[in-house]
Order: structure tokens, then sequence, then C-alpha cells
């Protein structure tokens, strides 16, 4: 019987299971706020009296014919791209 | 004279080269017992483990040497500040079987204690453990530590 026929009885080692280990911690450091990333962020725009999309898309995006950015980002509350009013709240995405 | 002159500069030259090879290859390699690291602002400067923690986060029973019900804690401190600094404890057992990896990331803005804790409601098996600390993804210090019956 050559060495690799050998046919050992022995079960191989189990390891231990530390799937049920519990972990924690603490520090006396303030944890740190998640960066926020500018890709995906937005805020709010009031709309005030003489506004419309592309205006606002000049003023915060410096680019009037942006305007489609911000009526996409806002379809839940305008129904015709024309038509905002004042006092809506509008996201601005990316800035 | 001058062949033995030519010797003996060689062999210093080749010695010089030898220890400074040691030494940029012991600075790359912090991941040994007593070493610390850094991010841009922060530092480990400590890391001990034990049985019981204080209210500012330090040991209050340092050991290497545990029972399989205890709780067992580390205490990482560091020097320094940042925005945003990851520290991870990584808990292995005998051949470097993870047992458990935590990550707290803090905003240190000067020494700080930063515990971690683990505990097995049934008990740890008896064995040889160790604790590797990383800072920012790198290996900072490590801690052996056994369990035993």
């Amino acid at each position: 019987m050559g060495f690799f026929d050998r046919t050992d009885d022995k079960a191989p080692e189990s390891r231990p299971d530390f799937s049920n280990v519990r972990s924690g911690g603490s520090s006396t450091a303030p944890a740190a706020t998640q960066p926020t990333s500018t890709i995906g962020s937005s805020r709010t725009y009031i709309v005030v009296k003489g506004d419309s999309l592309s205006k606002i898309a000049k003023r915060e995006y410096g680019d009037a014919n942006k305007w489609r950015t911000i009526y996409e980002a806002n379809k839940d509350l305008i129904k015709d791209p024309d038509l905002i009013y004042p006092g809506q709240e509008l996201k601005v995405p990316g800035v | 004279m001058h062949t033995r002159l030519l010797g003996t500069s060689i062999l210093a030259l080749t010695l010089a080269g030898v220890l400074s090879g040691a030494c940029n290859k012991s600075s790359q390699n912090p991941g040994t017992t007593g070493t610390t690291g850094t991010d841009a602002g922060v530092r480990v400067s400590q890391v001990d483990v034990g049985r019981s923690l204080t209210a500012d986060k330090m040991i209050g029973d340092k050991t290497d040497s545990f029972k399989p019900n205890d709780m067992i804690y580390a205490s990482v401190a560091t020097e320094g500040t940042s925005s945003a600094a990851t520290l991870k404890a990584r808990w292995a057992y005998q051949d470097g079987q993870v047992v458990n990896e935590s990550t707290q990331t803090i905003a240190p803005t000067g020494d700080a204690r930063t515990e971690f804790h683990i505990s097995k409601a049934d008990g740890w098996p008896a064995g040889n453990y160790k604790l590797e600390v990383f800072l920012n993804g790198a290996p900072v210090s490590t801690k052996d530590f056994t369990v035993a019956r």
C-alpha cells in the first residue's frame, strides 16, 4: 500500500463555531459623520413669484438649459414644467 | 595595501546597505506587537486587553489570560486629530480563524480611547488568540492572549 493509498480513520479536526460571538464598542471620541457625496445630494429651493425652472437652473447651476434636471427630480410635484407656484419646495440635485 | 583598503571599503558599503535595508523593512511592516501607526493626524499609541473597562474606556484589569466565559475587552489609545479615522479590531483564533471583526469610525480632537469587546455565550474554546488593530486599513498593533479552562 502506497503512502497516498493510506486511509485515516481519524475524523478531520472540526473548527470551533464563532457565529454566536457578540461584539460591541464605544469611544471617548465622537463618531465621525459619514462624508456626504456631492453626487446624489440635493438641496431644497422654495419657489418665489416670477420663477421658472430655467431661471432656477440658471441661478443654481449657472446654466438655464439644466432646467430639466430640476424637473426630473420634482416630477411628483410638477405636472407641467411651465407651471410652478410660489411656495413650492423643489429639490435641486447635485448642488 | 590598496587591495586591503578596497576590500574594507566594499565590506563597509555592504554592511551599510544591509542595515539600510533592514531599517526600511521594519518601517514598512508595522504589524507587530507594540508598533503604532498613523493616518494624516491620528496615531495609535497603545493597545491593551483585559477583563474589565473603566468609565474612560481604559482596561481596568489587564491580562493576556482569560477564562472561557470572560468578556474580552480591548482598549485602543489614539493621539491626534482627524475628521474620520477608522479603527478595526480583528480577533482571530489559533491558526487565524477569524472570530470577529468590528469597526468604528471616530473623529478625535485629541487623546482618545476606543474600546472593542467580544463575548461568547457558550464559552470561548481554549487556545491561543490574537487581536489585530488596524488604523484606516493598515495594521498598527497586535496582541496575543490565551483562553484556558
